[in-house]
């Protein structure tokens, strides 16, 4: 261990509340610091931005993700490959990544280089020199990942499952953009992208390991000042709701082995309290993979029951969040004939959370999901994506004392009527990948769930259709 | 319309349109074969007869192209690029607006949806009980068998103090046109001593009209009007003597002559059965 640490046999509660504080500053542009100091020879510094794929409209699809491949590939400052040779010149590493609302870049490095960590991500975000050249040499970059992409199915599952749930909304882009925008994007485009996103208001700059807020902060008055924060005739981009419309894709190709399904309902935004109470439910649910030793004998029912009746590969619960919005569901991949059996069985496992759900698998769940929250904050980076996310979510980072205490107000009834809240009699959204000629539909919510008769009634958006 | 969709997929190495320009309109596609030195990993015995014959020799499945006579061609190049179409025309007008949640008009679109199925399953119901029994009861009697069930009978043939007699479901049917003093004899009679105790006023709706079935309640036989000691009916089989109002007064029979169920119909006709 570093520094021979002596190891202290403190409880589990007296754990939680000896993490240090999370320290947050905002400065005059509105950037807001938040660091977590601990005794650690490596830190982990980045900048989280409220900006996404849920930001761009059909023409600038994909603009993020564009910025984001030329963001390593020089700035005004250090122009070419200066900009990575510096980096790892640190022996740092530098990395990144866009999603549908927010994006990041962050340099894990030794903690006495954090004001050069800082220097370099300052310059990142606001000098990025997106030259011409490199912009061409990166649509052809991009095409090509666009089709290694295309081969993992999950998330090709999960973006057809936006794209339908979302549907003519800007949830419903997918965060690499369409292959007309990547061959159609200018310079222009990328530049406006910047200008109007990454505002310091909307940042948050998060460092965790051995750092001290102090030094991190004047750091950030240093670099990060210049940040402009004030836009044009006042046009702030605002976020529009997203309607979420029940309704189903099937991407049928008989030349897959197996078909993927995701099945969700609309779910709550990242800061409503009932997040707690779906994560306990989906941790009940559990997951599965035919990898698993436990057989038979799984405390997950749905794993028992997939295993006995060799029901799928895999599966797994969801409870993605967006910041007015979210999609709680269920992921599974399985042969293609047992495709409507598993469905039935999940949806049951679903009705039963609904209307009965037990103080023993309940107390089973908080157990669990309080071991994932602790178990998850291993290392500088994942704390320091903690408290980017947190931030950017939550306005504050909520520590472990908090959630723990919110796990633990969780209880059966709550469980039942939560679920019941945003499960029963709701329309879902399905999207379907692979092989699929025995599939037929998904039941809507409810305990009678006859096949045919609750199909025909679509009360969510309608659509029930089948694309290509 | 003639189309041909083949897929792509052993021939992808070729064709694959997401790492090299896209071909426009004007420009052919890539050729779909290999160079002659290499070996096109494809069965050319086995006949390529759908969609689908190519598809399981796929390694994995791939782009779609699509070529057709009168329509453009299109490539679809990846999961980015589809589309899900607009169904704006088959929304609701509560979820028309892509900016506003779903949730609040939920529960009113549901109730509307369900008020619709559940009216549309009562009448379904109703209708279909209706047919059934339609298409049931053809089953049953025909008009003209019930019509036999039925008999009018014309009161002003018949002279007061007289019986006639009519057949009637295969069975005598007495109608009794009843004189004066024959209703204030049956309805001075001592109810208590009868041997099935009625009243002549509870056989009768008018009490000058009597009308009975005219089948003994001992065996069978057919009573002879006017006769027998009540100035009733005797049945000459056993020698029962039934009075004015069909009741049983001496003999072997244990109960009245039957009134069957009757209607006065206007003032000249009374309608039995």
């Amino acid at each position: 261990a570093w520094g021979g640490q002596r190891r202290l046999s403190l409880s589990y509660a007296q754990t939680l509340q000896n993490i240090p504080e999370t320290q947050v500053t905002t400065l005059e542009n509105g950037l807001r610091v938040a660091s977590e100091e601990s005794n650690q020879p490596t830190c982990t510094v980045g900048v989280w931005i409220e900006a996404g794929s849920r930001y761009e409209d059909t023409k600038t699809n994909g603009a993020g993700f564009f910025m984001e491949h030329l963001a390593f590939k020089g700035t005004k400052k250090r122009p070419g490959s200066a900009f990575e040779k510096e980096v790892e010149s640190l022996g740092a590493h530098l990395n990144g990544y866009t999603s549908r609302e927010q994006t990041a870049f962050y340099i894990k490095a030794f903690s006495k280089d954090m004001p050069k960590a800082v220097e370099l991500l300052s310059d990142l975000v606001q000098n990025c020199e997106l030259e011409n050249s490199q912009i061409e040499k990166e649509r052809g970059v991009i095409l090509q990942e666009l089709k290694e992409m295309d081969s993992n199915l999950t998330d090709v599952t999960f973006d057809y499952l936006h794209a339908t749930a979302y549907q003519g909304t800007a949830l419903a882009h997918t965060v690499e953009g369409t292959t007309e925008n990547i061959k159609k994007l200018t310079r222009a485009d990328l530049a406006s992208y910047v200008d109007t996103h990454f505002k310091a208001p909307r940042m948050v700059l998060a460092a965790a390991g051995g750092i001290s807020h102090r030094e991190l902060v004047d750091a950030a008055k240093q670099h990060f000042t210049g940040t402009s924060f004030a836009y044009k005739e006042g046009s702030v981009p605002s976020l529009p709701r997203c309607r979420f419309t029940g309704s189903e894709i099937r991407a049928r190709d008989d030349a897959l082995p197996l078909a993927h399904i995701a099945l969700a309902v609309e779910g709550p935004g990242w800061a409503d309290p009932d997040n707690v109470v779906l994560n306990v439910a989906n941790a009940i649910i559990g997951r599965y993979d035919r990898t698993f030793g436990g057989g038979k004998n799984q405390s997950s029912r749905l794993a028992a029951l997939a295993v006995e009746h060799n029901l799928c590969h895999s599966f797994e619960p969801f409870n993605t969040s967006y910041s007015d919005t979210g999609l709680f569901g269920f992921h599974f991949v399985c042969d293609p004939l047992s495709i409507d059996d598993m469905m039935f069985c999940a949806q049951g496992e679903w009705m039963r959370l609904c209307t009965s759900a037990t103080d023993s698998e309940v107390t089973r769940a908080k157990n669990y999901l309080r071991n994932a929250m602790v178990a998850q904050l291993d290392g500088t980076t994942r704390v320091c994506e903690n408290i980017g996310n947190h931030l950017l979510h939550y306005g504050r980072r909520i520590p472990l004392e908090e959630w723990d205490a919110r796990i633990s107000a969780v209880d059966a009834r709550m469980v039942r009527d939560v679920c019941s809240k945003y499960i029963y009699d709701k329309c879902p959204a399905v999207a379907a990948v692979g092989e699929q000629s025995s599939y037929v539909c998904p039941d809507s919510l409810n305990h009678s769930g006859s096949l045919l008769v609750s199909s025909c009634l679509c009360m969510g958006g309608v659509p029930r259709h089948i694309c290509h | 319309m003639l189309s041909v969709a083949a897929r792509a997929g052993p021939f992808a190495p070729f064709v694959s349109a997401a790492a090299h320009a896209v071909p426009g309109p004007l420009r052919p596609l890539a050729p779909a074969v290999a160079h002659r030195d290499r070996k096109v990993p494809l069965d050319p015995k086995r006949p390529l007869l759908c969609r689908e014959s190519l598809s399981g020799r796929a390694a994995r499945g791939g782009l779609v192209v699509s070529a057709s006579l009168n329509a453009p061609a299109s490539v679809r190049c990846v999961h980015n690029d589809v589309a899900v179409p607009d169904f704006s025309a088959y929304r609701r007008q509560d979820v028309q607006d892509a900016r506003a949640s779903s949730q609040g008009s939920s529960d009113s679109r549901k109730g509307f949806s369900y008020l619709m199925t559940a009216a549309a399953g009562v009448t379904t119901a109703y209708v279909a009980k209706n047919v059934v029994t339609q298409f049931i009861s053809s089953l049953s009697a025909s008009a003209d068998v019930l019509a036999l069930s039925k008999i009018e009978i014309k009161l002003s043939d018949i002279p007061e103090g007289k019986n006639m007699a009519f057949k009637w479901r295969g069975k005598p049917l007495f109608v009794r046109h009843r004189t004066q003093a024959e209703i204030s004899q049956e309805a001075e009679v001592d109810v208590s001593q009868l041997r099935d105790p009625q009243h002549d006023l509870d056989r009768v709706k008018k009490p000058e009209w009597v009308i009975l079935v005219g089948v003994c309640t001992h065996l069978g036989c057919v009573p002879i009007a006017n006769a027998g000691d009540y100035g009733g009916y005797y049945c000459p089989c056993h020698g029962s003597h039934y009075d004015a109002s069909g009741r049983i007064r001496k003999g072997p029979a244990p109960l009245n002559l039957e009134v069957p169920v009757y209607q006065f119909v206007g003032d000249d006709t009374v309608v039995v059965g």
